[in-house]
């Protein structure tokens, strides 16, 4: 199929009022969500999962790449306005966006954030396009000990950078692979820790586990500290954004962009990390360096180009490989997956027109995120002012329902309770989720072809290595684990000899 | 709790779970045919594998805690009243259970109206009278959509049955 008639495909599939509806709501739910302090753009498209159920396949998807979108950039609302962010990739915007609040020019300031979002979420869409086809060829020669270490190495690098440290994520993962082992053995049918529970054989309810671990914990938090998240949004201000001020920080968001569609195409970064390069990389280069921090509209547009950035190219590695690159693709991963599609290098051949629709659908978006932005920001008061303590009830109900709603049981809400203590206790004891909830969906993935390696080579180990393509990410992974070892070594170094002054 | 608290206490605990799954909860819980000659494809192959790998995590935690210098900072923010905190979280506990007692009983409806209300209550609301507006329309609402729009056959227990 040529290029044309794969984007001809996929417009006959998204051409209609019900997909650009759903990708028009998407938007506008998870810039409320986002917005919203407390809730995150994770924890909304968690929750719109659900909804998904009962449409087409690319409609839903849309919906919740139009939530994936509209959370990343409403984050940054409540990060301007009130010095909270709305999700963790917005932390970076508060640096001059805040201080430009206090000094009356929030409107600029969230101006300058939608103008450099959508900016970057153009370039990541045309990085994704470009990129995803080419890696998803090159995919097709993999076999299973390729994916088995692809695998591995996506994991090591999701453990090692999601949380404060190395070991924190690899146990977080190891649970989320223990947890996965659940139900009966995929070669020879028979039962692991099933404890002779017909609800369990199938394994443990995806759904289930990710709203219980993106969701309830934050139900949790909110009974644990109810008057947490309160706080004072400033006036949006007479300043709004220029032209002038967009050209003055092209080259930052230009650069931001491409930092957020790098980092983005490796699993397991994410949004934040990019910010802040972003913003360290537009502080270092700028001619008003010395501003940054104080409220320069650069540094502004530059870490929400770097979160930004992200947006398109984290389906780099879902789409082309069948591996997530963060939470919320994660959750995508299992909107596919409820619609029986397998996200993965040959979805490019059996469902081409999907591709080229959810393609074309993330073109749209940048505009939809454009008209939604600007209203979003001048009507953020009313979000501010829903009360919390009446949402929260709310997302519970809504949990409940959703959760229910994927197999009919009631055993799947007890398995989402369940997680959200688990959940809970992870954010207590500061172990990242991420890993968790990843390590969770890949694991009988890593485990099948580990598997099925050793029943090709008649369990010769010497199959994991046995071409470029595994020597690479047997590297990569060695890499990843020295670099991140080393820079953990140095934090407790550096905590060691700051102690003594700290004392003194 | 201290930063060196939290490595060790996750150390002690992965040592002790990986040591559970290696001596009782992989041999019990964990069934291989006897015919499986060899151990890398046997389905307890796995499973040993995490255990062993959870158990040298826990090593690692254990050992850079004891590296850790203490420095008596807490990591998480303390709640302004920690026994309300605590009584509230055990309420919470007790509303999830008596929510998994209710649903088949009550209905889902009924019974998220009433864990609608006595969450908003649990976190003491400034708008009763929202709250319980609220607790009766959001399930109808989520009701009408899963019953109607997606099909979802929604329990509906004995005492209020819904078209």
């Amino acid at each position: 199929m040529s290029f044309l008639d794969s984007i001809a495909a996929g417009l006959s599939l998204v051409g209609n009022i019900e997909s650009f509806l759903a990708l028009f709501m998407g938007v506008a739910i998870g810039v409320i969500g986002g917005a919203i302090p407390g809730m995150s753009a994770t924890m909304a498209v968690a929750l719109t999962l659900p909804f998904t159920f009962a449409m087409q396949p690319i409609t839903g998807i849309l919906l919740l790449l139009g939530v994936y979108k509209g959370g990343i950039f409403g984050g940054s609302i409540p990060a301007i306005l009130i010095k909270t962010p709305g999700t963790p990739a917005s932390s970076a915007t508060i640096l001059d966006g805040y201080p430009m609040a206090e000094k009356g020019e929030a409107g600029r300031a969230l101006g300058m954030a939608l103008w450099a979002s959508c900016t970057a979420d153009v370039i990541s869409n045309l990085s994704l396009i470009l990129f995803a086809g080419w890696l998803a060829s090159f995919a097709l020669s993999f076999g299973p000990p390729e994916f088995f270490t692809l695998i591995l190495f996506s994991l090591t690098i999701i453990a090692g950078v999601s949380g404060e440290s190395l070991l924190r994520g690899a146990l977080s993962a190891l649970l989320g692979l223990l947890l996965a082992t659940i139900g009966l053995d995929l070669v020879y049918g028979t039962n692991r820790f099933t404890f002779g529970d017909p609800n369990m054989m199938g394994g443990l309810n995806f759904i289930a586990v990710l709203i219980g671990l993106f969701a309830i914990p934050e139900i949790l938090a909110m009974v644990w500290h109810p008057t947490a998240h309160v706080g004072t949004a400033r006036s949006l201000g007479k300043n709004w954004v220029s032209f002038a001020d967009y050209r003055r920080s092209f080259k930052s968001i230009v650069r931001g962009s491409f930092i957020g569609v790098f980092l983005g195409s490796i699993p397991g970064i994410g949004a934040a990390p990019s910010a802040f390069l972003s913003y360290s990389e537009a502080r270092r280069t700028s001619k008003n360096k010395e501003n940054f921090g104080k409220g320069e509209v650069e540094g502004v547009a530059a870490s929400e180009a770097g979160n930004n950035g992200v947006a398109g190219a984290t389906l780099i590695p879902l789409l082309a490989l069948g591996v997530p690159g963060d939470v919320i693709t994660a959750i995508i991963i299992g909107a596919f997956m409820i619609h029986g599609l397998q996200p993965g290098p040959m979805m490019f051949i059996l469902n081409v027109d999907i591709i080229y629709g959810l393609f074309i659908g993330l073109i749209v978006s940048s505009v939809f995120l454009f008209l939604i932005g600007t209203v979003a920001i001048r009507g953020f008061k009313y979000v501010a002012d829903i009360p919390k303590r009446i949402l929260i009830p709310a997302v519970l109900v809504l949990c409940i329902y959703g959760v229910f709603a994927v197999n009919n049981n009631i055993f799947d809400v007890g398995v989402m309770f369940v997680m959200g203590w688990v959940g809970f206790m992870m954010v207590r004891y500061h172990i990242p989720a991420a890993p968790f909830l990843i390590a969770f969906i890949l694991g009988p993935l890593l485990e099948d072809n580990f598997r099925q390696s050793m029943l090709m080579s008649g369990s010769d180990p010497s199959i994991l290595v046995r071409g470029p393509i595994t020597w690479f990410f047997w590297a990569m992974t060695l890499l990843t684990i020295v670099a991140i070892v080393r820079a953990g070594v140095r934090a407790v170094k550096g905590t060691s000899a700051l102690s003594p002054k700290v004392k003194d | 709790m201290t930063q060196r608290q939290v490595q060790l206490r996750l150390g002690f605990g992965a040592l002790l779970a990986a040591v559970f799954l290696v001596v009782y909860a992989i041999p019990a819980w964990v069934s291989s045919p006897s015919n499986v000659g060899n151990i890398i494809l046997s389905p307890l192959f796995w499973p040993y594998a995490l255990a062993g790998f959870t158990g040298l995590a826990g090593l690692g935690l254990v050992f850079s805690g004891l590296r850790l210098e203490d420095t008596g900072a807490a990591v998480n923010a303390r709640s302004d009243d920690p026994t309300a905190a605590w009584l509230r979280l055990a309420g919470m506990a007790v509303i999830m259970g008596l929510t998994m007692i209710a649903l088949p009983r009550l209905g889902m409806v009924l019974t998220s109206m009433l864990i609608f209300a006595a969450t908003a209550f649990l976190v003491r609301t400034r708008h009763p009278v929202t709250a319980l507006v609220c607790a009766v329309i959001i399930p109808l609402v989520l009701y009408a959509f899963f019953a109607h729009v997606a099909g979802v056959a929604i329990p509906q227990g004995n005492i209020l049955r819904l078209p």
